[in-house]
């Protein structure tokens, strides 16, 4: 009987215990579970599991190529910069400061190259590139340089990722349909996306507390009403 | 004035008001219930009192951050522009499922911007950032100098 480790949040389904309290019988196999089945702690996909002991492609490939250098900032990279840093500030109690680097970063956000062509098929091929060699360069070289930091975001933040390719693929798969009688949260310190009736008590990746999670009301986007 | 000061958390702080009893310059007793840091002298008699634990305190001066490698700052810049393109696209989407990958694509990138030397307001790449930022056109130079004079107090 083998296990499978979801690579989101390290829950491990066990073939012979099978989960009994979710109507999953001990002895089901993996391929035995229907497709649409999700990971009982964060609810990634049957694509985000790997078979314990067995080593993911990635580990075996060649190394990664270094990213293209770049030296001036783009106006997206800099308004991130901003609403970083005012979140630095909203942490040490000091809203005004916090205010104007808001300020600066939706200047810089609107500032930015409008997407003349958007589709959640381009975010899908993007989050695979993450995964297949922005994240892998970022841990080899973070690695290299023991930087621990480093190493700490480049883990959530590629976890995050997985999450975010399986529901892409999800979305393909089952269309909005996925989002009946449940609700959309993101993990605001992580970015971590949970789909259920109500947000975890803990999140899977960074194991804030619950009411870290905003709600993601859904409808009209924020930007599309600005950009009008 | 002294290194330290009080900052309250508000998620703990259960209004049991003995900061209110110990400090002597009344820096605790505020309508918004954030302490008044011109007024803390930091003696640290509030954190100590709290039953809640809800009282820190902080430096006044934060140290200088960890030196970041070229190769690391190069790893992470490359998968921040990939979340800046994924919120960039996904907010031009409508649909719940757009709107959240937007809002997360964001918060990776604020964490890796994080780790990519960008963690305090109070940092040497701070300040670089603003002294380039408030030369570029069209950007509102008052903000970003007032920032400027908020924690590194430079005189434009």
């Amino acid at each position: 009987m083998k296990r499978y480790v979801c690579s989101v949040c390290g829950y491990v389904y066990e073939e012979e215990k099978g989960v009994p309290e979710k109507g999953v019988a001990p002895g089901t196999r993996w391929e035995a579970l229907p497709q649409n089945w999700v990971c009982p702690w964060c609810g990634a996909g049957k694509e985000s599991f790997r078979e314990q002991g067995v080593p993911s492609a990635s580990v075996l490939g060649p190394d990664p190529e270094a990213p293209e250098q770049m030296k001036e900032l783009t106006p997206m990279e800099m308004s991130v910069i901003c609403s970083n840093l005012a979140q630095g500030c909203e942490k040490q109690y000091l809203p005004e400061a916090a205010e104007k680097y808001r300020l600066l970063a939706e200047f810089f956000r609107k500032s930015g190259e409008p997407e003349l062509d958007p589709s959640l098929e381009e975010v899908s091929r993007l989050v695979k590139q993450d995964l297949e060699s922005g994240y892998p360069y970022g841990q080899s070289a973070a690695g290299k340089a023991a930087d621990r930091g480093a190493l700490r975001s480049l883990v959530w933040s590629e976890k995050v990722t997985r999450m975010l390719d399986s529901l892409l693929e999800r979305y393909e798969r089952e269309g909005p349909g996925m989002f009946r009688d449940k609700r959309v949260f993101v993990c605001t310190v992580c970015g971590f996306i949970y789909v259920g009736e109500q947000a975890p008590e803990l999140c899977p990746v960074c194991k804030v507390p619950g009411w870290k999670f905003e709600r993601i009301e859904g409808g009209e986007n924020v930007w599309q009403k600005n950009m009008r | 004035m002294a290194e330290k000061y009080a900052v309250r958390n508000l998620r703990l702080c259960t209004k049991d008001c003995l900061c209110l009893y110990v400090c002597p310059t009344g820096a605790s007793d505020t309508e918004n219930s954030i302490i008044d840091r011109e007024k803390c002298m930091g003696c640290g008699a509030c954190a100590q009192a709290c039953p809640s634990g809800a009282i820190s305190m902080v430096p006044r001066i934060m140290p200088p951050q960890q030196p970041k490698e070229e190769t690391v700052k190069t790893a992470l810049r490359a998968l921040i522009r990939s979340k800046n393109r994924q919120e960039a696209i996904a907010g031009a989407l409508p649909g719940v499922l757009a709107q959240a990958v937007a809002r997360s694509a964001r918060l990776t990138a604020e964490d890796l911007c994080r780790e990519g030397g960008y963690m305090l307001p109070q940092s040497e790449n701070a300040r670089q950032f603003l002294q380039y930022v408030k030369e570029l056109p069209g950007i509102p130079a008052e903000t970003a100098e007032e920032l400027l004079r908020e924690f590194f107090g430079e005189q434009s």
